[in-house]
C-alpha cells in the first residue's frame, strides 16, 4: 500500500522567504509522527500544504489525493486542530455538535457526546463561558469523534496545565489511535510526546534536517558522558555536538558504535530535545 | 469487586512511572512485569492489561508496549491468546526464581565467596548477623 503522505520536493515561498524548502518524506499508516522545529521553521506552513490550505511546489499526495486540488475529497479523511483554533463564542456546545454533524460526513455525534459526558462541559454551555482547558477538551471531543485516517495536531496542548496535557495524550492513545490511523503532532513540549512517537521529523529554516523512526534514533545516536581525561579521545571520534554538565562533557555521536564509546564513559540514547539542539546547531554551522 | 479481579493499568501507576534514560523503555516495561511476577502481584493465569491501556496510562507508543510484551512472550513468561490479550503462564514465579538463583550463583556468588574467604568469616556467624536486620 502506498504511504499515507508522500512529499517530493515540496516548497513554499512567500516572496524571498522560503517557508518550506525542498522537503521530501513519506509517512506510513499507523504512525505517530512528531514534527519538531523552532518558531518560524515552517511547521505550520508544511501542515497547511498537507491539508491543502495552501498551494505549494513539488509533489504532495495525502490519502491518495492532491491536497490543494482535491481538498474537498481530502477533508473526508483528515481532521485538524490548529494552534490558533477558535470556536465561535456565542454558540452552545450542543449546537456546535449538531453543526459539525451536518457538515462532516464522518462525524459520529454519539461518540462526541459520550466523550463530553466524561468532562465538566455542559451541553447547554456557551463557548464563551468555557475555560481554555474546556475549549481544548471540546475540540478534542469533536476531532476524536471524526473517523479520520489522518489527524493533525498543531500545538494541541499549548497553554494548558500539566494535568490536562497528560490526560489529553492518554485519551488520544486509549480512545483514538489504532494501526489504521496516523497522527502528526507539533509541539514545543518535546519531552511530553517523545515516548508516544513512532517517528520524528526535525525542521529548521524550511528544511527537513532529520526524519527517522524512534527505533533507528536509538540505534544510530548515542550520548556519551565522559570525564575530562577521556574528553580528547571522545572528540577524536568526531561527535556531532558537545556540551558541559557539572564538569563532565556530554557528546552526541551519530553512527559511532556504542561498544567503542562505552570505553570512554556512560552511554545512553539522547532525548529528542538534546538531539534536536545538536542537529540544528550543526545544520546552522554548516 | 471480586477478589480475583484483573489487574488494570491503573494498578500499575502505583509504581514509580519515571523512566530511566539508559535502558530502552520496552525493556524497562518488561522488567516491571517481571518484578510484579516475582512479587506475586501477577500470578499464574492473570491477564496483563491491554496494550492500549498501558500505552494510555504511561503515554507510550503502543509499539513500545507491544515490544515489551513480546520480550515476555519470547521468554515464555506470558502467552498471547488470540483476540484476548496476554496471560501469565503457569509456574512463572518458580521459573523466574530459578533464573535469578542461577544468575546469583553464576555472577555474584563467586565474588561473595571470595570475600568471605578473604575475611575468614564463619558461615554460622554470617547467618546470625543477617537475621538481626
Amino acid at each position: 500500500m502506498a504511504a499515507l503522505i508522500e512529499a517530493r520536493g515540496v516548497s513554499k515561498h512567500f516572496g524571498d522567504v522560503r517557508a518550506v524548502d525542498d522537503v521530501s518524506f513519506n509517512i506510513e499508516r499507523g504512525r505517530i509522527v512528531g514534527l519538531i522545529g523552532p518558531n518560524g521553521a515552517g511547521k505550520t506552513t508544511l501542515l497547511q500544504a498537507v491539508l491543502g490550505l495552501t498551494s505549494c511546489n513539488g509533489t504532495l499526495r495525502v490519502c491518495g489525493h492532491d491536497p490543494f486540488r482535491e481538498r474537498q475529497a481530502l477533508m473526508n479523511s483528515v481532521s485538524y486542530v490548529a494552534d490558533v483554533a477558535v470556536l465561535p463564542k456565542w454558540i452552545t456546545v450542543s449546537r456546535l455538535l449538531d453543526y459539525v454533524a451536518t457538515v462532516h460526513p464522518k462525524f459520529v455525534l454519539s461518540d462526541a457526546e459520550a466523550a463530553l459526558r466524561q468532562t465538566k462541559i455542559k451541553p447547554n454551555a456557551k463557548v464563551k463561558a468555557l475555560s481554555k482547558g474546556m475549549v481544548a477538551q471540546l475540540h478534542l471531543s469533536i476531532i476524536m469523534a471524526i473517523d479520520a485516517e489522518l489527524l493533525i495536531l498543531d500545538e494541541p496542548t499549548l497553554g494548558l496545565d500539566i494535568l490536562f496535557r497528560k490526560s489529553f495524550y492518554s485519551e488520544l492513545l486509549s480512545d483514538y489511535f489504532n494501526e489504521d490511523r496516523t497522527i502528526i503532532i507539533t509541539t514545543h513540549q518535546v519531552e511530553e510526546i517523545e515516548n508516544i512517537l513512532t517517528d520524528v521529523m526535525f525542521i529548521d529554516d524550511g528544511k527537513l534536517v532529520l526524519d527517522e523512526s524512534l527505533e533507528s534514533i536509538g540505534e544510530q545516536y548515542t550520548e556519551l558522558m565522559a570525564s575530562s581525561e577521556h574528553a580528547a579521545a571522545a572528540r577524536a571520534l568526531t561527535p556531532i555536538a558537545e556540551r558541559s554538565v557539572f564538569g563532565q562533557t556530554v557528546f552526541t555521536f551519530a553512527g559511532t558504535p556504542r561498544e567503542r564509546l562505552k570505553e570512554l564513559g556512560e552511554v545512553r540514547t539522547p532525548g529528542l530535545a538534546d538531539l534536536f539542539v545538536a542537529r540544528i546547531s550543526r545544520e546552522r554551522a554548516a | 469487586m471480586s477478589a480475583d479481579s484483573e489487574t488494570t493499568a491503573s494498578d500499575w501507576s502505583l509504581m514509580d512511572p519515571k523512566w530511566n534514560d539508559d535502558v530502552p523503555i520496552y525493556r524497562q516495561l518488561r522488567d516491571r512485569v517481571v518484578a510484579m511476577l516475582l512479587e506475586g502481584v501477577l500470578t499464574d493465569g492473570d491477564p496483563l492489561p491491554s496494550v492500549r491501556n498501558v500505552a494510555a496510562e504511561y503515554r507510550l507508543n503502543p509499539l513500545t508496549v507491544l515490544k515489551g510484551y513480546q520480550e515476555l512472550v519470547d521468554e515464555e513468561l506470558v502467552e498471547k491468546k488470540r483476540g484476548r490479550g496476554m496471560y501469565v503462564l503457569p509456574g512463572v514465579r518458580e521459573k523466574l526464581l530459578n533464573d535469578e538463583k542461577e544468575r546469583f550463583l553464576r555472577d555474584q556468588w563467586p565474588d561473595v565467596l571470595a570475600t568471605i574467604q578473604r575475611l575468614e568469616l564463619d558461615p554460622a556467624e554470617l547467618l546470625a548477623n543477617g537475621h538481626d536486620e
